[in-house]
């Protein structure tokens, strides 16, 4: 089974994510919930036990998940394919990304989210009723995390992702898929997260979609299912 | 295993082909180049393609003009531009409607250079690890610097395949034999001649291609090839290492919205050969996408 689980984070992405971000797809959408990383992880596990062992399609934050459940329970998790995960992917010394500063108030009404949408995206056309009705109902339940519990929880998370990939490697086949103009994360940023999985891992691919900036499977939804289909085939 | 060969007489060249399967044509040009003493490729490096590919497509692999089967270039003309003229002659000789061309390494090359000059000919464009056609710096020389063992021999020929895989396990004896058959017939010792003894190679074959490189990478930037690409490229390649890769796909990219690049890990110069399921999925998947 296919299961999708969304990025973002409550209360700081100024575009509140949810399973409605991944338009119509084949699978299991989980919502993610908890104030830490590790919280998030369990909130996955728990959706997706008893259910197999499961190809987990993670956006962002959701790839960083992906990881940590195929580190933690490796027998629930059938491969990862982790898209336009800023979250997983090496932080450096990098400066600050402005793209999503200064969103205009007030905050995740429906035309800031648009804006931010916009911001994040290549194009604006995939930018429909849908998505934005989605992120309005998920900005009215989401909890605020508290920033000074999460950010450690993430480094942590990232930590120890490069850690395992170093050392006993992920044990499931791994895919990066980036946005070719992601304006979150470069072409580089991506291509370092695939070299360390591919340290360890010998099912490991790294594909970039043109035209495409952080959502490249609203983008581009065509070739993001090629890319992720095909990963299904070749590996199985 | 390849299927049952066939021939076709392309514009006075009796060339070899092999094909599976019916559908959306595919067609795959191998890379290296005739005249060669240490390898020789032919249409079955693409053997764990056709058969697989076969079951979805019109999947074919064809001998370029001076390699594998296929005469040698008439008139002594063993330029890349003889070859890329064949290959298309081979298309319309084969009355194909617009392929999906595969093209890797010097047959990377080829496919662009076609795809570039016959719009008509081709509906989409693959390239694999191809150090002939993306800019930068090509390392096999280094690599591949004189081989330990003579060349023509299979030792030779098992050296230098080795040393363009991740895995050298990959280099089976059914490999080399398709190799040494190659090097073996008397047409293609005459390549060898001409391009070593005889020179073509340093005063004809490399300084036009390096002329045509020039204009082909010229006219990619310049946004002419007109059709949805996609760049595959083996991670651990020595001798097209993947920043050439990146270099191209970005050169494609700036003109083609329908532009993907894939890396696949573990795998030199051959991925297809190296991760022969992967590679297929990919292209399956890719060749559905525009039909």
């Amino acid at each position: 089974m296919r299961v999708f689980i969304h990025g973002g984070i409550p209360g700081i992405t100024p575009y509140a994510s949810g399973s409605h971000i991944w338009g119509k797809q084949d699978g299991l959408m989980v919502e993610v919930s908890g104030q830490t990383v590790d919280a998030m992880t369990q909130s996955v596990r728990k959706a997706i036990e008893g259910k197999g062992k499961c190809h987990l399609v993670g956006h962002d934050l959701g790839g960083l998940l992906a990881f940590n459940l195929a580190i933690e329970a490796p027998q629930l998790v059938a491969a990862v394919t982790a898209v336009a995960s800023v979250a997983a992917a090496p932080t450096g010394d990098g400066v600050p990304d402005i793209t999503l500063a200064h969103p205009p108030k007030p905050l995740w009404s429906r035309e800031s989210q648009r804006w931010a949408l916009e911001r994040v995206s290549y194009s604006h056309h995939h930018i429909d009723d849908a998505v934005l009705d989605g992120c309005v109902k998920a900005a009215a339940r989401q909890a605020t995390l508290d920033p000074d519990e999460f950010v450690p929880s993430l480094m942590k998370a990232k930590s120890r992702l490069y850690e395992v990939c170093r050392t006993d490697g992920i044990k499931a086949p791994c895919q990066v898929i980036w946005g070719s103009h992601d304006p979150l994360g470069t072409f580089d940023h991506g291509l370092w997260l695939f070299r360390g999985l591919a340290q360890k891992q010998r099912v490991s691919q790294f594909h970039v979609i043109n035209r495409a900036g952080a959502l490249p499977f609203r983008e581009e939804p065509e070739a993001f299912h090629h890319l992720v289909t095909a990963f299904s085939e070749g590996s199985s | 295993m390849l299927p049952e060969g066939c021939w076709i007489d392309v514009d006075g060249i009796r060339t070899r082909y092999f094909e599976a399967g019916t559908g959306e044509p595919v067609v795959f040009i191998y890379g290296g180049n005739f005249g060669t003493g240490d390898s020789a490729s032919s249409a079955y490096t693409w053997s764990e393609q056709l058969a697989p590919l076969g079951a979805y497509f019109r999947a074919i692999a064809f001998d370029k003009a001076g390699q594998g089967e296929t005469d040698n270039p008439r008139n002594d003309d063993y330029t890349m531009a003889a070859v890329v003229r064949h290959a298309a002659g081979f298309l319309r000789a084969m009355k194909l409607p617009p392929v999906h061309l595969v093209g890797h390494s010097r047959g990377g090359y080829a496919a662009a250079r076609l795809a570039l000059e016959y719009h008509d000919l081709v509906k989409s464009l693959t390239v694999v690890n191809s150090g002939t056609l993306s800019p930068g710096v090509g390392t096999n020389e280094v690599v591949l610097a004189k081989p330990p063992f003579a060349a023509g021999t299979r030792e030779c020929v098992r050296w230098v395949y080795e040393n363009y895989s991740f895995d050298p396990k990959v280099v089976t004896e059914e490999w080399i034999d398709a190799v040494m058959h190659t090097l073996s017939l008397p047409k293609y010792q005459e390549s060898v001649r001409k391009m070593g003894a005889g020179k073509l190679g340093a005063r004809l074959f490399l300084p036009e291609l390096a002329r045509e490189k020039r204009e082909t990478l010229q006219w990619i930037n310049e946004g002419r090839l007109q059709r949805p690409v996609q760049v595959v490229w083996g991670f651990d390649d020595r001798t097209a290492v993947i920043d050439r890769g990146i270099e191209l796909f970005n050169l494609f990219a700036r003109h083609e919205r329908r532009a993907l690049f894939h890396v696949i890990n573990q795998s030199g110069h051959f991925p297809f050969r190296e991760h022969p399921q992967r590679f297929n999925a990919l292209l399956r998947r890719w060749v559905e996408s525009l039909a």
